[in-house]
């Protein structure tokens, strides 16, 4: 398997399978399994039969199956958070496990038109037969109303303000109107939305009124606990590192640890004890930013080191990760050395490693 | 003889709801509810129209009431119910439990008889959680809600079968709870009221109490020579027990109360307890509402996408019904974008809803709560719950009379008024808001140990004060709170404790800081009528103390004590001038002197007494002159003579900027620092200017560019200011002293 990221679906079919075999729910139409499989398949735990699932969302169970129940009514899911929050991922997920098929997505960017919103048209055939049915380019969104499927938006909030609005028809008559064709695509059941959207970055196109109204809002918090946050670096890392064939030993418990723990104060703006305020860098200090910490002090030790990752093999990338801005950032990193990570004795290495590099 | 045993949970809505519909069903000749005998007369009263819910029963010692037991009622509460119930069809209504005085008896005097062992409590298992860990529930509470509240009514026969079939399989097993113990005899005296009952002839018995107890009411005959004996061997209580009815709030139903039961979402149990259907609909539009009341756009859709939403929700994790827990996340989800902030709203007016209850007023009262009602009622002050400011005219009588109840209720840590800035700076004028929360009447009512009026309980609170004082500044605060609050008749009683704090005392800065406030209070004293002559007498002893010592305690101070004693020094000087007498003057600038002419004293302490006696003109011209170049000499330790600047500018720059001599000697002295000396200099110099205006910093700034100043004779003279007009309006006032002498 030469694919770098494998869908959800695929490659987790066997757990959906399991899933879907011992579901004693009610399954809504065109769904593939109960809401409570679903929830179960993000949150894990093991199934009548014994069978394991492994968590894939690791926090808050109530805002898993409030996201769940929001896609059994008519309302679409809006996933919005901090960057790396895990937004992308959980609606993956869930649209993998409602309709066996996370591809139907769209990536929202200030480019992101109408046409592929709704639909496109092939201008050599449009210019040749005219508006025709042969002629029209279908979109994600189209596609899963036709089949009843969970449609993706990544970043709603980049797309246009006017773009954005197209979806307003889509999702509260559930129909498509082509008035070129004079016809329309009508949603069928099962059909529904997914959208993520930070609220972190500015520029953003804040979702107009009427379209608001048509989504259910989940939040998506950062980790509330150091071990929720070191259990969600270590899972990932173990998948990623799998993946991308890293021939390295996984990173040890306690340099896990002590990554989390330094992202967690600059994040937090105070030591774990509460003792020392701290600056916090311009940057996301999400648990994603953890992982890739991680994953490159992998990589790493892995080609240019002895195979264990170490603090010199972390310093450079946990650097890059914290300082984004080269003045202000500086500043904040080297307070918390100084203040921070040079007084505490466990921590002289990854002093040193750090002081190389800056 | 059928006796009809009703267990529940108390507060609970659905418990409420099947015992009211039980007790239409059974019809009884009498109905028992939880709850000392002693409160039987007080249940005759629910169901009268001035006693509005949430109140509570509040037993106590008629000798010291602060010792007592509260038995909080709402609407929704199954005692509560039942006898409404009783009242309303005439059916007698009696109260089962160990007696209040027993209770009380013990927790005063016999703590341990019981024999609970808080220390293990922790470990203990909840009896309850048994059944809810094997029906799968997080806690017995969500157990108990999933299980018995949400029950319908037309099963209620069955409803409580089950409760007592759930409680006696656990009870028959020997699970303990750590209240076993206390239960015993609980129950025992449960069962002997019931057997009274019986033995007047009442066939249909219905008995109201917690579901625990229930399945131990059931056996009357075998129990009864163990019962007796087990009552005897409970210790015999003299304790007078008085009841009465307070109001109560909804937020304090969730306090430890007689039966340690509370519940966290009042106004959600009001709210279930009022609708018998849609009650999801009617919560959500009532949450749409308040969202409109304060502009936030909620239309019907959404109210519709919420109750979708929620009910999905409650699919989702198995239940039948949305409860609170599935509306909040749908409304978060669907009304707020997600956003918790908005709903602390909902929780604050519709989850918790705090009311305050009502009790009729010819219902026995403690004494100390009904002075206070006659007192706010004479001055016509109303209890509202919203902010209401006051502005009181002291001359008046009416307005001194409310700013005495203030300051004594103030006096009680009771926070009802709190005092504010009068904009206009009169000593006649007190601004006050006062704000009403009903947890004060009860605060007042385990005051009521204190005395039995208001007057009374705060002589209390400062004769406890006056003796517990061992310095003299309490003391003075002290008489700073009295002589508001008018308890003028302790006043000598303080001050005779001050003469004596003082007498031995070596504290001179203690006695230094009480000098100011006692000056004043000689002033303000007046205003208030109050005879403060004995004051006068303590004020001289304790300058003469303060003169003698000042000296002898500038030694050997280190910075931040030196600075703290400059301080009082500027404030006794401040006291000495209010006083305004010469004997007082003349002894204190003595002091000064002395503390002037000394070596070896903090230079900050020097520069500060120097200053004091310059502004008193205590110098003439030239010792000034002396005084000032020789604590600038060039030949003095750079450090000591920023210090003395820093002393001797304490808080006014303007002295340099008018006197050029002080200037100039400042100037050259400067100029003598060498440039590494300088520099050492600057952070004190730096300090002593820092405290300046900035007006005056710019002036002195400005001075400081043109350098020394040259000295001009100036020639006064005569004729230019002394033109015709002053001379005739000086003719005129030599005259008129010139009849009046004659």
């Amino acid at each position: 398997m030469n694919i770098i990221h494998q869908h959800a679906e695929l490659q987790f079919a066997q757990e959906l399978e399991a899933l879907i075999q011992n579901d004693s729910g009610i399954i809504p139409p065109n769904w593939k399994m109960s809401p409570q499989s679903v929830v179960k398949y993000l949150m894990g735990g093991k199934l009548k039969n014994g069978f394991e699932i492994s968590p894939k969302y690791i926090g808050q169970k109530r805002l898993i199956e409030i996201a769940v129940a929001t896609l059994t009514t008519d309302r679409a899911l809006l996933l919005y958070g901090l960057p790396g929050t895990a937004k992308s991922w959980v609606s993956e997920h869930i649209a993998a496990a409602i309709s066996g098929d996370s591809k139907l997505l769209i990536q929202g960017t200030a480019g992101t038109s109408e046409d592929s919103i709704r639909y496109g048209w092939n201008y050599a055939k449009l210019l040749s037969e005219g508006p025709t049915e042969n002629a029209l380019v279908s979109t994600p969104v189209m596609n899963a109303m036709k089949n009843g499927k969970i449609a993706r938006i990544e970043e709603l909030t980049r797309i246009p303000a006017d773009v954005q609005d197209t979806l307003i028809t889509i999702l509260s008559e559930k129909t498509l109107p082509i008035p070129e064709l004079n016809t329309e695509i009508q949603a069928i059941k099962g059909f529904n939305i997914i959208a993520t959207a930070n609220n972190r970055d500015k520029g953003v196109n804040d979702l107009s009124a009427a379209l608001k109204r048509r989504f259910s809002t989940v939040i998506l918090p950062v980790p509330s606990s150091t071990d929720e946050e070191v259990e969600i670096v270590k899972t990932r890392v173990a998948t990623i590192s799998k993946h991308l064939e890293i021939p390295t030993e996984l990173p040890s418990l306690l340099e896990i640890q002590r990554i989390v723990k330094i992202f967690r104060e600059l994040r937090s703006g105070s030591t774990d004890d509460g003792r020392t305020k701290l600056k916090s860098p311009s940057g996301s200090m999400s648990t994603a930013e953890v992982i890739e910490v991680v994953n490159s002090g992998m990589a790493l030790s892995a080609h240019f080191g002895d195979g264990v990752m170490k603090a010199h093999d972390v310093a450079s990338a946990l650097t890059g990760a914290i300082i984004k801005d080269p003045i202000q950032d500086t500043v904040v990193w080297k307070e918390y050395l100084e203040t921070v990570v040079k007084t505490r004795e466990d921590w002289k290495d990854i002093y040193r490693a750090c002081k190389e590099i800056a | 003889m059928p006796i009809h045993l009703l267990g529940i949970r108390h507060h609970g809505v659905g418990s409420a709801k099947n015992v009211l519909s039980r007790l239409k069903a059974i019809q009884p000749d009498i109905i028992f509810v939880e709850g000392p005998p002693e409160i039987t007369d007080a249940l005759k009263l629910i169901g009268q129209k001035e006693l509005k819910p949430p109140v509570a029963i509040m037993l106590y010692d008629q000798s010291n009431p602060k010792s007592a037991i509260f038995y909080p009622f709402t609407t929704f509460s199954p005692e509560w119910v039942a006898a409404k119930f009783a009242n309303k069809n005439n059916i007698p209504i009696r109260s089962l439990d160990l007696s209040a005085a027993t209770s009380l008896h013990i927790k005063e005097n016999a703590p341990d008889f019981f024999n609970i062992d808080n220390a293990n409590s922790k470990n203990q298992k909840d009896p309850l959680s048994y059944l809810s860990d094997l029906a799968g529930f997080e806690n017995s509470e969500k157990w108990w809600d999933f299980s018995f509240e949400n029950n319908p009514t037309h099963f209620a026969n069955a409803h409580f079968d089950a409760v007592f079939d759930a409680m006696s399989a656990l009870r028959t097993n020997n699970i303990s709870s750590i209240l076993d113990n206390e239960n015993s005899y609980r129950e025992a005296n449960m069962r002997q009221l019931i057997r009274i009952a019986q033995n007047e002839m009442y066939l249909n018995i219905a008995v109201i109490c917690g579901a625990w107890h229930a399945p131990s009411l059931v056996d009357l005959d075998n129990t009864y020579k163990s019962d007796t004996k087990l009552l005897k061997s409970l210790p015999k209580s003299k304790i007078k027990v008085a009841c009465t009815w307070i109001p109560w709030t909804n937020d304090r139903l969730s306090m430890q109360s007689g039966y340690g039961a509370g519940i966290a979402s009042p106004g959600w149990y009001r709210h279930l307890w009022k609708n018998e259907e849609d009650i999801d609909i009617k919560w959500l539009s009532k949450v749409a509402k308040l969202f409109r009341k304060n502009k936030m756009d909620i239309t019907a859709a959404h109210v519709i996408d919420a109750l979708k939403l929620s009910r999905n929700l409650a699919d989702i994790r198995d239940k039948s019904e949305a409860g609170l827990e599935e509306l909040n996340d749908a409304i978060l989800s669907t009304m707020c974008m997600g956003d918790e902030i908005k709903l602390k709203l909902i929780e604050k007016e519709l989850i918790i809803a705090n009311k305050i209850g009502k009790v009729p007023d010819d219902i026995p009262k403690v004494p100390l709560q009904a002075d206070f009602e006659q007192i706010i009622k004479s001055l016509r002050l109303g209890l509202t719950e919203s902010n209401k400011q006051l502005d009181l005219d002291l001359r008046k009588e009416n307005d001194l009379k409310k700013s005495v109840l203030f300051h004594r209720l103030e006096i009680l840590q009771i926070t009802w008024a709190n005092r504010i800035d009068n904009r206009t700076k009169g000593t006649f004028k007190e601004s006050w808001i006062i704000r009403w929360n009903p947890t004060m009447m009860i605060q007042l009512i385990d005051l009521s140990y204190l005395g039995n009026t208001i007057e009374a309980a705060t002589n209390a609170v400062i004769i406890k004060r006056i003796k517990e004082a061992n310095r003299t500044k309490e003391l003075t605060d002290l008489i700073n709170l009295m002589i508001p609050s008018e308890l003028n008749s302790l006043i000598p009683n303080a001050l005779i404790e001050l003469e004596n704090i003082a007498a031995v005392s070596y504290d001179i800065t203690d006695l230094m800081e009480s000098s100011y406030p006692l000056v004043d209070l000689s002033r303000y004293g007046n205003v208030r009528k109050s005879d403060l002559t004995i004051l006068n007498t303590i004020v001289e002893h304790l300058f003469i103390k303060i003169y003698i010592n000042l000296p002898n305690i500038c030694y050997g101070l280190d910075e931040e004590n030196a600075y703290k004693l400059f301080a009082l020094i500027s404030k006794v000087n401040d006291g000495i001038r209010l006083i305004d007498q010469p004997a007082f003057y003349e002894n204190w600038y003595q002091t000064l002197q002395k503390i002037n002419n000394q070596t070896q004293i903090h230079k900050a302490i020097q520069g500060c007494v120097c200053r004091l006696l310059f502004d008193a003109q205590q110098f003439t011209e030239s010792e000034a002159a002396n005084h000032f170049s020789f604590a600038l000499s060039v030949n003095n330790e750079p450090t000591h003579v920023a210090l003395w600047i820093d002393g001797f500018l304490y808080n006014s720059g303007m002295i340099i900027i008018y006197d050029s001599r002080l200037w100039n000697l400042l100037y050259k002295w400067v100029e003598s620092l060498e440039y590494e000396i300088f520099i050492e200099q600057l952070p004190f110099l730096r300090r002593a200017f820092s405290k300046f205006e900035y007006a005056e910093r710019k002036q002195i700034g400005q001075k400081a560019k043109n350098g020394l100043i040259q000295e001009k004779e100036h020639i006064y003279n005569e004729i230019d200011d002394f033109d015709n007009e002053n001379a005739n309006l000086m003719l005129k006032r030599i005259l008129e002293i010139a009849i009046k002498s004659n």
